[in-house]
């Protein structure tokens, strides 16, 4: 069970998030085409160590939680607000 | 203006009272400022209501008014249950523009649990730390306990605490909180 | 005068930690037995001289009682009666006390007399990966002959049928330092921790604080001046009978409290158990160590047991678990139960050590013990219990026999690792002690034999110096140390001894019955890994979790693959360390309580009135209301023909609601629909469709404008949450430059549809400060009223087809303007109507609802093509793939049966009549009021248009075709004429 530091509310169990996948991806412009919008839709790196990603803080503050997480070992590096940019860890 | 009194939504379903447990019939009122005016909202609630809009995890209270943070520039305003509609009306005057104000009166329902006991009987729910190193009087939280999205805040060192629910969710909450201070009722 | 036989006195008279002045009763298979309060049930059998306590899980071998604790592999037994029946408790950590009722598992029809021994004689033929082999074919075969042969065979004990009368309860706990155990490590990193003003937790799974201590009598006084400054300080907490069960991430911890489980009935409000969750600061494992087998022939006799078991019999219980005992042992910490076991009584001990004479084996010499060094044991004979030991030097053949009752085994001890490796701690093999050892990480320390620091004294500092650590970081300073147990550190040093290779079956997993051979089997197929072997082979994996032989079953791999099992290491262990009952689990949220049950503001009117309930999503909706004696569809009709003829009013309030504000509203909310709400005229509602960024159709429902920077958006029951969410992250992550706040009002808001082409005489009655006519309120008009002396919001919408109001009113008055309007349309026969007729009504009409958006449909699947408008919103650009679009899709249509009577069923599949090609299938059904019979909605290929057309819904689960014609979907005024009267 993972404790994750909201930014807004401060350390909360991982029961209070609810997990909204890959914080990377940006919406395309509406005239970016079907390749980009299938892209972000679909196209994901699943990758092997560090990982941006939203956790929806849906039982407290309602917000979306940027997190980087070590996908292997479920480490987290940290934690910020939508508008963050977070660094990632070297592996 | 009402020919009848609201019903409280513990009505619908009977359930045991407990000395520790009471409900708060109140005025609630979602306030969440407009973009780029929570600095003109906060001024106008301290003018009207001579309280700061508090800070997350915080609530503040003048004379029987409250104010919890509950999301990001986003408060709830309690007040005793007066005329329907009337906290409301008041806080779309004194916000002016700067908030959106949306009445949920009876939306939410408010009840009070105070006793020696309390932390004991929340810790069967509430996943965080009530220690009075950790939480105490003034402070706030929104936070999910027995699957019911909750607002916890703590009035006093009693400690009493008063928690905020969705109204359809009033009765079973307030079945799990009697039943977890079931074993306090003689002590508390 | 018959002499009777003299018993041997199991019982010393003295010592250890049971109260022998007072008796308990208990019952075992029946039978009466004695024990006395301290006692465990197994403590107690063995006082009894009750030696077999069940039968093992494959071939049904005679098992008796193997260790002192939760490591126990054999001695599972089904504790209590009737509904408090529970199965597979480890009789070692069962608590006696009066009254109680045990039975032994495995054996048919008795005990003694075990049929399905058999499996034993056929044991070649059960090898391990037996159940994959065997039974693969033919495959009819499995459901039918296989399984229940095999369910009959093994398992474990049953589980009582009847509900569970006690109540279980969560507790969520907060700590600066958890402790985890209290032996002397652990008490003394508790007390260290705890004196340094850190907020400790100290959790032991016994029920007496102490681990080894109370195999001590010398260290008694310690452990009673440590307990007594535990109790001592407020910001320590002691929780005994708690077995933390699992390691989570970042320090949080399960843990499991047996609250009156050592009590035939729970006292009044408290639980029968409790589920704890621990978030800690710091963490010490004082978990202890746990002693291993050995593997050889016979190893898993009733009559062979673990030395160290054999020992705290003896101390802590003063039972004596056998008079001619032999002690076989590679470790000189082993020899310590010779004096235990003389000290209770034993006639003699036998000492059989692998390893040349040591010191160890000439001090035992010396105090008169027999030692026979360099030699093995080979077997043990006898059926119901040891009568004989079978020993030789080792590399000599021949074989002698030693007249015993006990065997008494010690492989060595290695650290309780279970917990710092579900973490995922990194272990460390340690040949001093020939077992691996966990290292410390974040926030995380062993302590003690926990870490293979082994002997009172060191084990003691080695817990003083983890709970000053643990407090340090936990930002408390230590404090000045305490007396601690003094004597002298034990040379722990051991050559690995793991098996003795002799003909006979040599179990290194007595729970689930796994051999040495079948361990060679698994590698010799390919399964040369750890985490192989152990799924092929079953090893370890029972609910000991392989406490007392998983190593030895690693060091029988490694010996296979020629490597030593610091290569080969230990599989990683999961929760649970022990097994949790389920009804701790679940905690108060079972039966009625099991979710929050929602219920709207008109719920106790509704179930005066009669109606049945049913769920949507967590909330409880009528499905009709029945008068006395009539059939539910006869309710369901009659219902949905007073909306077609009358009036119906109905409890819509489940319906999610969004308040949406702020000078971005619009803009908001033309992004996320398909239509467009900035030209919304304010009072008015729309129609809206809202889709997934795949482009298929997430949820619709009506949005009203009440102002121009302020809407009123309504969802559909199910997908409340999921719209929200959807608006949070979109305002949140996508467009946060707008200007736009939004809040669920589901609660707040009650509402009723009041449809039927006599709602508005029903309602004009009643409603002031509003002209409801034609022209006052129209079609998909908004306006704010009273009624009853009560506010309400009147949106003329209709999802019956009828001419409707739906009438919203601040929830508290909702019963006040519900009886209101029902008053008024007594006079034109007004009836409440369900879900059910609202479901009907709907499908009359052809309104989709989520048996069509089933988040599979695209708009134009579901006909609604026309509502995509010209500029950006989510889904738009997906929506436009070819495959989306393609004509041929399946796209909405009415079916009815051509025999009005036959009924046809969601899930049908429609082919044409000779044909088994699905053309589409059949979503929603309904008896009818219009068109009359039963008719339903379907989803059907677009390559031809067949309205009118006959096809068959067929149903092969039931065998059941059935002829409909295909037609428009909307059964009922498809010009919308009744809804703008
Ligand atoms: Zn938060």
């Amino acid at each position: 069970m993972h404790r994750i530091d909201c930014p807004w509310c401060g350390p909360r169990d991982e029961a209070e998030f609810a997990y909204r996948g890959d914080a990377t991806v940006r919406r395309p412009a509406h005239d970016a085409g079907i390749d980009a919008f299938y892209d972000y839709v679909y196209t994901r790196a699943n990758p092997r160590g560090w990982h941006t990603e939203w956790w929806h803080h849906a039982g407290g503050c309602r917000q979306f939680v940027k997190v980087v997480r070590h996908t292997m070992t479920h480490e987290i590096a940290g934690t910020g607000k939508a508008g963050d940019s977070l660094p990632v860890p070297a592996e | 203006m009402c020919a009848a009194e609201p019903r409280s939504p513990l009505s619908v379903v009977a359930v045991p009272a407990h000395p520790m447990i009471a409900e708060l019939p109140s005025a609630i009122v979602d306030i969440a400022a407009r973009r780029g005016r929570a600095g003109d909202l906060a001024a106008a609630i301290r003018a009207e209501f001579g309280l700061d809009l508090p800070p997350p995890g915080r609530f503040a209270a003048s004379g029987d008014t409250t104010a919890v943070w509950i999301r990001p520039e986003t408060w709830l305003v309690m007040a005793p249950r007066g005329a329907e509609g009337a906290l409301a009306r008041r806080l779309v005057e004194t916000a002016a523009g700067a908030a959106s104000v949306v009445d949920q009166s009876h939306g939410k329902t408010r009840v009070r649990l105070a006793g020696a006991a309390a932390p004991r009987v929340l810790a069967k729910g509430c996943r965080l730390d009530l220690h009075p190193a950790q939480f105490g009087p003034g402070q706030a939280a929104v936070t999910p306990m027995a699957q019911v999205g909750a607002v916890l805040l703590q009035r006093d060192a009693t400690p009493a605490y008063e928690l905020v629910v969705g109204s359809s969710y009033a009765v079973p909450f307030l079945e799990w909180l009697t039943d977890s201070a079931a074993e306090f009722a003689g002590t508390h | 005068m018959i002499e009777l036989p003299r018993r041997p006195r199991l019982r010393t008279r003295k010592g250890g930690h049971v109260d022998r002045d007072r008796s308990l009763t208990f019952r075992f298979d029946g039978r009466a037995y004695q024990g006395h309060p301290g006692d465990t049930l197994a403590s107690a059998l063995l006082a009894a001289g009750v030696r077999i306590v069940g039968r093992s899980f494959k071939y049904h071998r005679p098992r008796g009682i193997y260790t002192a604790g939760p490591e126990e592999p054999n001695a599972l037994a089904g504790i209590g009666t009737g509904a408090r029946a529970t199965p597979n408790s480890k009789v070692t950590t069962v608590e006696l006390h009066d009254g109680l009722v045990a039975r032994s598992q495995n054996r048919w029809p008795s005990l003694a007399l075990d049929l399905m021994c058999v499996n034993s004689a056929l044991s070649r033929f059960l090898p391990a990966g037996f159940y994959y082999k065997t039974f693969m074919w033919p495959a009819a075969f499995w459901e039918k002959v296989y399984e229940p042969a095999i369910r009959r065979a093994a398992g474990l004990g049953r589980a009582s049928a009847l509900p569970d009368p006690d109540h279980y309860e969560a507790c969520h706990a907060h700590c600066d330092v958890l402790v985890v155990g209290s032996g002397v490590a652990g008490l003394a990193a508790a007390r260290a921790a705890g004196e340094a003003g850190a907020r400790v937790i100290l959790a032991e799974q016994d029920f007496l604080a102490g681990g080894g201590l109370l195999c001590e009598p010398g260290q008694e006084a310690w452990r009673q001046e440590a307990l007594a400054a535990l109790a001592a300080l407020p910001n320590v907490t002691t929780t005994l009978r708690t077995t933390v069960f699992g390691y989570y991430e970042q320090n949080m911890l399960g843990a499991l409290e047996r609250v009156a489980d050592h009590l035939p009935v729970p006292p009044a409000h408290q639980p029968r158990q409790r589920y704890w969750t621990i978030r800690a600061g710091e963490v010490v494992l004082a978990t202890g160590a746990d002693e291993r087998l050995i593997a050889f022939p016979g190893n898993d006799r009733p009559g062979v047991m673990l030395a160290g078991a054999a020992r705290t019999y003896a101390r802590r219980f003063g039972v004596l678990a056998g008079s001619r005992a032999v002690l076989f042992a590679n470790n000189d910490e082993a020899y310590g139960t010779l004096a235990a076991l003389a000290e209770a009584g034993a006639e003699r001990v036998t000492v059989v050590d692998p390893r040349p004479l040591g010191p160890a084996a000439a001090a035992a010499r010396r105090q008169g013990f027999e030692v026979l060094a360099g030699h093995e044991v080979t077997g043990g004979h006898g059926g119901r219990g040891i009568y004989s030991v079978e020993a030789r030097a080792i590399g000599s053949a021949g074989a002698f026999q030693i007249d015993a009752d006990l065997l008494c085994v010690s492989g060595g001890y290695g650290p309780a690792i279970q917990l710092a490796s579900q973490s995922r701690t990194a272990m460390r093999w340690d040949d001093r002690i020939a077992a691996f050892v966990p290292g410390d990480a974040p926030g995380q320390r062993s302590a003690g034999g926990a870490r293979g620091c082994f002997g009172i004294a060191a084990a003691a500092r080695d817990g003083l110096a983890a709970g000053q650590a643990a407090a340090s970081a936990a930002g408390f300073a230590a404090k000045a140390a305490f007396a601690l147990p003094e004597g002298d550190d034990p040379d722990a040093t051991v050559a690995p001894f793991w098996e003795v290779r002799a003909r006979g079956k040599s179990f290194v997993d007595l729970q689930h019955d796994v051999t040495t051979a079948d361990i060679r089997l698994a590698h010799r197929e390919g399964y040369r890994h750890i985490e192989h072997a152990k799924r092929y082979t079953t090893h370890a994996m029972a609910t000991d979790q392989g406490k007392t032989g998983g190593l030895v079953g690693a060091a029988v791999l490694a010996e296979a693959r020629g490597e030593t099992v610091a290569v080969v290491g230990m599989p990683t262990y999961r929760p649970y360390v022990s097994p949790v009952t389920w009804g701790a689990v679940a905690g108060h949220h079972r039966g009625r309580a099991f979710a929050p049950i929602r219920r709207t503001m008109l719920h106790d009117w509704h179930a005066r009135r009669g109606a049945e309930f049913m769920e949507a999503g967590l909330w409880l909706r009528p499905a009709f209301y029945a008068r006395p004696g009539e059939a539910p569809w006869d309710a369901i009709l009659r219902e949905g023909r007073a909306v077609r003829q009358a009036v119906g009013i109905c409890d819509v309030s489940t319906l999610g609601k969004i308040d949406v504000q702020g000078s971005d509203a619009a803009t908001f909310l033309d992004r996320l629909y398909t239509n467009t709400f900035s030209t919304l005229p304010v009072g008015k509602a729309r129609y809206g469709l809202m889709l997934r960024e795949d482009g298929m159709v997430m949820d619709d429902g009506t949005t009203s404008r009440l102002a121009p920077d302020h809407f009123f958006v309504t969802t559909t029951t199910a997908n409340a949450g999921r719209v929200m969410e959807h608006m949070e992250f979109h305002a949140q992550t996508v467009w946060p430059e707008l200007d736009v706040q939004f809040a669920s009002v589901t609660d707040q808001w009650a509402s009723m549809s009041v449809a039927g082409p006599e709602a508005r005489r029903t309602l004009a009655k009643v409603i002031a400060g509003l002209d409801i006519s034609d022209a006052g309120l129209p079609f998909m008009g908004v306006a704010d009223a009273t009624l009853a002396g009560c506010p309400v919001r009147v949106f003329r919408i209709s999802f019956s087809g009828e001419l409707a109001f739906e009438v919203a009113t601040p929830a508290g008055y909702a019963l006040a303007v519900w009886e209101a309007i029902l008053a008024a349309g007594a006079e034109f026969g007004i009836e409440p109507y369900g879900v059910e007729a609202l479901g009907l009504l709907r499908i009359e009409k052809g309104h989709v609802a989520g048996a069509e958006l089933n988040g599979q449909t695209t708009m134009r699947d579901v006909g609604l093509g026309k509502m995509a408008k010209k500029g950006d919103f989510v889904g738009k650009v997906l929506a436009g793939r070819p495959g989306l679009t393609d004509p041929a899709r399946p796209r909405l249509v009415g079916v009815r049966a051509v025999d009005r009577e036959r009924q046809i069923r969601p899930g049908a599949h429609l082919v044409e009549p000779g044909s088994d090609r699905s053309l589409g299938w059949i979503t929603s059904v309904t008896r009818s009021v219009e068109p009359g019979g039963w008719i339903g909605l379907a989803m059907l290929s677009g390559d031809a248009d067949r309205h009118g057309q006959r096809l068959v819904a067929a149903f092969p689960l039931m065998n059941e075709a059935v002829e409909v014609e295909i037609s428009s979907p909307h059964f009922v005024d498809p010009e919308n004429a009744r809804v703008r009267s």
